[in-house]
């Protein structure tokens, strides 16, 4: 029967080229900005290399301390995450590292940027890089603060020109560090790995940043499971209401999160001095937006589909005077639609692989490598079926409805 | 005729109505689209009130904190130095120092309540006396900052025009202490400290730190001091130098070695103002293209889909417009019914689209969004209307001209 119905939906869409064709534009078109957006929301969110372990990683970014008539958002400061982020229950490993900041060289005369994160000896084993030369500093150059430093391939590039870099000296920020390993490119949206050149915070220029309670230093720790996860993020909370706090401030909350926790307690409708995960609001945001996208597309569709009916009244007129029930006709009619937005998905899918080859291309984002994987097909292809449903449903209802003297005559639409 | 019309209409109304529903959404859509273009538009007409040629700006990460009086008067010593060790240099015609530059990321706002309790935002910018000269800014009233403010028992304020006139309206400004109330919801002051009193010494054009696109605001200028007068003030976070014509590319790698030499714990930042312009310019409009271009193909989309349905729509009419030719409409009639029906629909959709839209600005908006002039929203909305007018048009003028296409006796039997 679906055999039956899928050669007969062919049929019907080669018969009427225009509507076929302006259906399957609307379709692909719209598809294809859902899923550069997906491949993007996957880009920055999904686990991968260097954030292999990122299920068991929860991280501190983000912290604002308040009082009554002041607040104070930044990253949390050394000395907070210092005193009391360490020997957390169920912590595996615990990384502290600051932010990244950009740093300018002078090479030749030329002027080198790059983005110099300064981070610990336990930041390597949490996070997972692929070493194209040397390897990380270990705890000895982290402890003796010895100027050591991992560069990128990109950095490499600039300043050895590509050449193996291993026991080269750099510049960067006044500073001579030696490298001792070479990483592949990380994206920026990746925030907790990314950097240019990363180097032992010992090696700061001063030791202010060992007083501050607010400042530019973040914290990942690895759980040693998902049910420890919970634990360390209570503990760490409950150990915030310790905090000495300086004059004119009350409470300060900078919870262990994971990077969609983090997003979603920055959004503008999210809740700052909630620690708790507000991810809900997130994904209501964004479900709204593509909703609200989805709009014009799925009315478009809705007008087009209810014409081809219209035209094809006769038919259904003859169907349903031979005795099909109105259940099998709307089931032919979704067929018919789900087969025709599948296409439009497929042909958005496609078109959306050179979009984010573009994108790629352009270097908006630095080292951001979008791309389709099979995570973000599914995703798009789960898309094109909910649309092609959405919009099918109308029209489908529309045609059981019609009565069957009017459509024999050609339909009447009333 | 057109009651003719509508009872046509009215037969088909489900059809009917989600064609206009999809006129309405493609035109809500165009709005925004247009009214966020039209914003910048006339943004960009207004004085922005300063020059960046040649102009450099150095952010200082002083990489620690100050709060601790005597970390304070070090860096504060150690600024005074750099800002000498700048002027020195033959390459520099005037350096400066400021909170925040044109084009930076890094803003400052603060809010006044005057007697009768309106209250105001408006952006803020602490400078040297040498800034207004270094970004070559008009002078509309009074003077700029200088020495002889060192004195002075209050605390000295220049502000553009659109402040002085939010203040003292039509009256001269300048010499005048900005009359200040204090919120009943504010705590309540600090016994210790004075009350801070800010007299007006200047009215300048303007300074639109956010560049061109940027929407105009209220704008204060406070006076930095780095002498040892003022010990609890905070210090500027960035230099700005202007450098002699022809100064090559290569001279930042000098300039920081030599800001190094004074304060090699410090972190600098060289930014050339052109490249600091271009990266602002397009934070505004990269968001503006891509949903510009979501936009217009959402359009072509809804375009070819209306032609495609009123293309059927006369296709299973074309009985009915035999009918009336034979009765002796002419082709132009039919034309004209199809496209006149095409305008009534569209005409529904706009009135609730503009009737939904001028709900708009009686909603109580936040101030940073309720921006944008009513000038330029009734021109956004004009536009659009007409630009709904034209597509729609557009896509009933093939399928009209389709509708007179068949004979009339032929049209009769159509199957």
């Amino acid at each position: 029967m679906l055999k039956h119905y899928l050669s007969l939906a062919v049929k019907v869409l080669m018969r009427r080229k225009f509507f076929t064709f302006i259906s399957l534009f609307g379709i692909s078109f719209t598809l294809l900005v859902l899923m550069v957006v997906t491949a993007m929301l996957d880009h920055a969110f999904a686990p991968m290399a260097p954030e292999t372990r990122q299920a068991r990683t929860l991280g501190v970014h983000n912290a604002v301390m308040y009082g009554p008539h002041s607040t104070w958002q930044s990253s949390a400061g050394f000395k907070l995450l210092n005193t009391y982020a360490r020997n957390l229950p169920g912590v595996e490993r615990l990384s502290l590292y600051s932010g990244d900041g950009t740093v300018h060289s002078y090479l030749g005369g030329h002027k080198i940027e790059s983005s110099l994160k300064r981070t610990d000896d336990e930041f390597w084993r949490i996070l997972d890089f692929t070493f194209v030369e040397g390897g990380p500093y270990g705890t000895a150059d982290f402890a003796e603060a010895r100027f050591v430093a991992v560069i990128n391939v990109a950095t490499r590039q600039r300043f050895c020109d590509g050449r193996p870099a291993v026991g080269q000296t750099i510049e960067a920020d006044g500073q001579r560090f030696r490298v001792v390993g070479v990483v592949k490119d990380v994206s920026e949206m990746r925030q907790v790995p990314f950097a240019d050149i990363w180097v032992p915070y010992t090696t700061a220029k001063t030791d202010a940043y060992k007083r501050e309670i607010m400042g530019s230093f973040h914290a990942i720790a690895l759980a040693r499971d998902r049910a420890s996860m919970t634990q360390l993020h209570d503990e760490f909370n409950s150990r915030m209401l310790r905090v000495e706090l300086p004059k004119g401030y009350t409470n300060i909350v900078a919870p262990f999160e994971t990077h969609l926790q983090v997003v979603a307690r920055q959004l503008p409708i999210g809740d700052r001095k909630n620690p708790e995960s507000q991810v809900w609001r997130l994904v209501a945001l964004l479900a709204v937006l593509a909703v609200l996208f989805a709009l014009i597309p799925t009315v478009n569709l809705v007008n087009i589909n209810i014409s081809r009916i219209m035209e094809r009244a006769s038919e259904i007129g003859v169907r349903k005077a031979f005795g099909a029930p109105a259940r099998t006709l709307v089931g032919q009619f979704l067929v018919e639609n789900l087969l025709l937005t599948i296409l439009g998905g497929l042909i958005g899918l496609v078109m959306s692989f050179f979009v984010i080859r573009a994108l790629n291309v352009t270097g908006i984002l630095r080292y951001a490598e979008f791309g389709i994987n099979p995570r973000v097909f599914g995703y798009g292809m789960l898309i094109a079926i909910v649309f092609g449903l959405v919009s099918g449903v109308y029209p489908a209802w529309r045609m059981s409805r019609l009565n069957p003297v009017d459509a024999l005559k050609g339909g009447v639409s009333r | 005729m057109t009651r003719h019309l509508l009872r046509l209409i009215w037969n088909r109304k489900r059809q009917n109505f989600l064609l206009t529903l999809e006129i309405l959404f493609s035109f809500l859509a165009l709005f925004g689209v247009v009214l966020f273009t039209m914003h910048f538009v006339n943004n960009s007409r207004q004085p922005l009130g300063f020059d960046i040629d040649r102009v450099w700006s150095i952010t200082v990460d002083r990489k620690e904190n100050d709060e601790d009086p005597a970390v304070k008067s070090r860096h504060r010593a150690t600024f005074r130095q750099l800002l000498i060790a700048l002027r020195e240099m033959p390459q520099i015609e005037v350096a400066a120092a400021s909170f925040t530059s044109p084009y930076a990321n890094w803003s400052w706002g603060g809010s006044i309540r005057l007697p009768g309790g309106h209250k105001f935002d408006h952006g803020v910018n602490s400078i040297t006396d040498d800034f207004p000269k270094l970004f070559q800014m008009p002078l509309v009233n009074g003077r700029w900052f200088s020495r002889e403010d060192d004195a002075a028992t209050w605390t000295p304020v220049l502000v553009n025009v659109r402040m002085a006139h939010e203040i003292f309206g039509d009256v001269d400004a300048v010499g005048k202490v900005i009359p200040e109330e204090r919120d009943p919801n504010d705590p309540p002051p600090d016994p210790n400290e004075k009350p801070q009193v800010r007299r007006v010494i200047g009215v300048f054009e303007d300074f639109r730190k956010d560049g061109e696109l940027s929407t105009p605001e209220d704008f204060m200028f406070q006076r930095v001091r780095l002498d040892d007068g003022v010990p609890k003030e905070n210090l500027p976070g960035r230099l700005l130098v202007r450098l002699a014509p022809g100064t090559p590319a290569s001279f930042e790698e000098t300039v920081v070695q030599r800001l190094m030499a004074d304060a090699p714990d410090w972190s600098f930042e060289v930014q050339r103002a052109d490249v600091m312009r271009e990266g602002k310019l397009r934070q505004y409009t990269l968001p503006l293209v891509a949903v510009g271009t979501v936009a217009g193909f959402l359009l072509l989309m809804v375009a070819l889909g209306l032609t495609g349905v009123v293309w059927q729509s006369v296709t299973q009419r074309i009985r009915e417009f035999g009918l009336r030719r034979a009765k002796g409409a002419t082709i132009v009639n039919i034309r004209r019914q199809v496209l006149v029906e095409m305008v009534i629909m569209t005409s529904l959709a706009l009135i609730v689209g503009v009737v939904l839209l001028a709900q708009l600005p009686l909603l109580p908006l936040p101030s940073d969004i309720n921006v944008i002039p009513a000038g330029v929203f009734a021109a956004s909305i004009a536009i659009s209307v007409a630009a709904i007018y034209v597509l729609t048009l557009l896509c009933g003028w093939y399928p009209s001209r389709l509708a007179t296409k068949v004979q009339p006796a032929e049209a009769l039997h159509y199957e």
